[in-house]
């Protein structure tokens, strides 16, 4: 990393939310999925998005890095505006501080556990031989996968794979960790070992922004719950206000069908 | 079939002349091995600029798709022949220069690079199409997951998606192959003495179809194994497919 940017996350002086998103807008053709999105996320806070299936949960977290590209609205970095005005600055900053997990896993099927944690540290952070393999040994362990470091993937059970998706991510040390129903994949017994590493990562103080359908997870975890339908936040709040006890009509129908079984 | 044998598997003549069709062979190989090369990069640089990014080379995928549905619609043959006609003609009347129009490039005469060019502009054709396949089938995960990770486009397509759809490609490329292997039997219509043309020469000569036969063979012992490479390769994916991984 360089100095700047080094510079750059530590501003000292700022002391707004680490991400914040205003009006966010995105429509694929006639379909507006996104209707004006405003989202705040505090360093060290844990969100829990929910909501039907459909209702742009994916969309919003793929505008957070950027992997969909907006139509419309801001996103700020650490008070730096990544995104404004319809042009994009500072990419490469925004992927470097924003990990990903994904539903699917996207583990790289050419290389090793320790090959897909490496990868991008050595290509983006320039990181070589035993620091770039210490680390990823290190983060491999953290997920508690010590033992998987030269499998590929296609020897790994999901919840493993899963896992080693985690450790690429932070890997590259990441200040905000996004989540995509990362468990939804999984076969039920393999859901908890993904969980209790995001729950560990929590309780470290990682930033992350997790869009699930875990209600036990998000209860226990979540500093804020989200509840988003049709393209908007309908509500959020403690989790035990909006799953406990919902202000909002379409809130109060959803956990009924989620909470039901 | 005493008969039969004596017809097709007429030894002593097999043995007496297998120099010839050895020689023939020798011919088949080049064409194969050249003109395997060539389509192997036209059939990249085609596959490039069908997927060439922006609003301004919209013509340039245009004709270039045009291009593939054009050669893969044509025979061979008709390709072999209009182009060695084409350019003989063209190169006689004096509006390209002759050492173009009848090629006689390395020692090898102008039939032979006709078929390489009839061969690199039909199957890179194909080639282009397998190229194009192989990099859809990457699933498109793996280009997000790579760039969430801070890589470029470039860097993602070169550790990321490039790998993956090179062993995508090299069955049906080596399928490819297999066929245009086969298909320089085709370039004999233009005078050029290959396997086929030898064994044909020799029918004539001798009312003696035995030179086929071992013509038959010589390219039986190229394609089985290389079939066989490509039977693996499939299998081994398939495999890998089954239990669950891209
Ligand atoms: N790349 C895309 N092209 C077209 N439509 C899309 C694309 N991605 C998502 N959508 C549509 O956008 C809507 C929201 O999708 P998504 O954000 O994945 O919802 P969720 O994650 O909440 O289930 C859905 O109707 C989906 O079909
Ligand atoms: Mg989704």
């Amino acid at each position: 990393m360089s100095e700047t940017d080094q510079n750059f996350m530590e501003k000292t002086d700022y002391a707004g939310p680490i991400l914040k998103v205003t009006d966010l807008q995105k429509s694929y053709g006639k379909l507006d999925v996104l209707t004006g999105i405003d989202f705040e996320l505090q360093k060290g806070e844990l969100v829990c998005v929910i909501g039907p299936s459909g209702s742009g949960k994916s969309t919003l977290l793929r505008c957070f890095n950027m992997l969909e590209k907006p139509d419309g609205g801001t996103i700020e970095l650490n008070g730096h505006e990544i995104f404004g005005a319809g042009k994009t600055r500072d990419l490469d900053l925004l992927r470097r501080e924003v990990g990903m997990v994904f539903q699917q896993f996207n583990l790289f099927p050419h290389m090793t556990a320790e090959g897909n944690v490496s990868i991008a540290q050595r290509k983006v952070r320039n990181r070589r031989g035993a620091a770039c393999r210490d680390r990823s040994v290190e983060m491999l362990n953290k997920v508690g996968l010590d033992d998987k470091i030269e499998e590929y993937p296609d020897r790994l059970s999901g919840g493993q794979q899963q896992r080693v998706a985690i450790a690429r991510a932070l890997a590259m040390d990441p200040e905000i960790m996004l989540f995509d129903e990362v468990t939804s994949a999984l076969d039920p017994e393999l859901v908890k070992g993904v969980l209790d590493v995001m729950r560990n990562l929590a309780e470290g103080g990682m930033t992350m922004v997790c869009v699930t359908h875990e209600m036990n997870f998000a209860r226990e975890v979540a500093d804020r719950v989200i509840f988003m339908d049709g393209g908007v936040i309908v509500e959020e709040g403690k989790p035990d206000d909006v799953l406990g006890n919902p202000q909002q009509e379409r809130t109060k129908q959803f956990l009924g069908l989620v909470l039901a079984h | 079939m005493e008969q039969f044998l004596n017809t097709f598997f007429d030894f002593q003549f097999m043995a007496d002349h297998f120099d010839q069709v050895l020689a023939g062979f020798w011919v088949t190989i080049k064409l194969s091995l050249v003109g395997g090369f060539f389509a192997l990069i036209w059939g990249l640089v085609l596959s490039v600029m069908r997927q060439l990014p922006g609003k301004w080379l919209a013509p340039v995928r245009g004709l270039t798709i045009a291009y593939i549905d054009a050669l893969r619609g044509i025979p061979l043959l008709l390709v072999i022949l209009l182009l060695s006609a084409g350019l003989a003609t063209l190169a006689s009347e004096g509006t390209i220069p002759r050492e173009i129009g009848i090629p006689n490039w390395l020692g090898e005469s102008d039939p032979f690079w006709y078929g390489i060019m009839a061969l690199t502009l039909t199957y890179g054709a194909y080639m282009a199409e397998v190229y194009r396949a192989g990099i859809e089938a990457v699933p498109r995960g793996q280009m997000e997951a790579a760039r969430s990770l801070g890589m470029s486009h470039g860097q993602a397509t070169r550790y990321i998606i490039l790998p993956q759809a090179i062993r995508k490609v090299i069955p049906p490329l080596l399928n490819d192959f297999i066929a245009l292997m086969k298909d320089t039997a085709l370039i004999s219509v233009i005078g050029l003495v290959e396997t086929v043309q030898v064994g044909s020469d020799l029918y004539s000569e001798f009312f003696n179809p035995s030179g086929y036969t071992v013509g038959a063979f010589l390219f039986l012992i190229v394609t089985i194994p290389l079939a066989r490479v490509v039977d693996m390769q499939i299998k081994k994916q398939d495999e890998k497919f089954q239990r669950g991984i891209p």
